[in-house]
């Protein structure tokens, strides 16, 4: 299973290397990145706050739900102002596919082991957004109320991350 | 309202008496007196009811102040400055239960003590009301 966890860091990371192998991205570019990111994690959380069996493991999809929703209102608001249309990039599309791959194969679990592949993919996942967001989105950003967000909303992904991975040491030890 | 400190900063109850004032102004400074408990925080900005307030700033899943300080009576009000709901928890003292974004929650420090509080909705963030 850790196995498969590097390997699904690796897949979403290959996005994001691609992207920079091909310059850094516009301000469009990661608006729509950024949107993409937010709506898999929703996506995801949607699903396992039905199907998740652990309460710990519910709580935290209905965190991720109210969190990014959050954060993705703020940033298709902003983008609206500053008249930015997000623009599709390999990364976003990367990120789309992942998240679509990622649901698929949360269908066809059920139990502790949708819990853990759920969990396990919550740490993957905001592991390479954060390492997107050092690397790639905010040295980009050209806009300064866009950095300013991408910057304001680092911390939420952190702790996020940390969650998960208690939720995922907990579980490990059922 | 810095022409109005003379009048209460120095009254304790003792001597007001002394003073004779006429019963309109012993009133009024008996007022000032209940609502304002502590004379010596006259010189801070926010006066609200029953004391000072204070605020603190929840953004970036950040309390700032992280540690605050006040006197009994005093106000704090926590601003959620962030795109989400946080809590101000301090189990079995006080919660505030969700912030909205955007939202405030005021809390009037009645009892002296060192509160430890936390968002319960995320895993890192803490912060310390001290009410003296």
């Amino acid at each position: 299973m850790r196995r498969a966890v590097y390997l699904l860091g690796a897949v979403l990371g290959s996005g994001i290397a691609l992207a920079w192998a091909q310059g850094m991205p516009s301000d469009p570019q990661i608006a729509a990145i950024v949107v993409t990111a937010n709506q898999v994690d929703i996506d995801a959380g949607k699903l396992a706050e039905q199907k998740a069996r652990g309460a710990e493991v519910k709580a935290f999809a209905k965190r991720m739900i109210t969190d990014h929703t959050g954060v993705n209102q703020a940033a298709v608001s902003l983008a609206q102002k500053l008249h930015l249309t997000p623009e599709s990039n390999p990364t976003s599309q990367s990120l789309k596919e992942g998240g679509e791959q990622n649901i698929a194969k949360l269908n066809e679990l059920s139990g502790q082991a949708f819990d853990k592949a759920y969990i396990d993919h919550e740490v993957a996942y905001h592991e390479s957004v954060l390492d997107a967001l050092d690397k790639v989105l905010i040295p980009s950003a050209q806009n300064a109320e866009l950095k300013a967000l991408l910057v304001k909303v680092r911390p939420a992904f952190v702790d996020h991350l940390n969650h998960a991975k208690m939720i995922q040491s907990t579980l490990a030890g059922q | 309202m810095p022409g109005s400190n003379s009048l209460y900063q120095p009254h304790t109850p003792a001597r007001r008496h002394e003073t004779g004032a006429p019963a309109l102004i012993l009133a009024f400074a008996m007022m000032l007196l209940a609502t304002v408990p502590f004379a010596g925080r006259a010189a801070q900005p926010a006066h609200h009811g029953g004391g000072v307030v204070h605020t603190v700033i929840i953004e970036s899943m950040r309390f700032t102040p992280q540690t605050l300080t006040v006197r009994r009576g005093d106000r704090v009000t926590w601003v959620n400055k962030d795109l989400f709901p946080h809590t101000v928890t301090a189990a079995g003292k006080f919660d505030s239960h969700e912030i909205a974004a955007g939202a405030s929650w005021t809390y009037v420090a009645a009892k002296a003590g060192e509160y430890d509080y936390v968002c319960t909705l995320h895993v890192g963030m803490t912060g310390r009301l001290e009410v003296r």
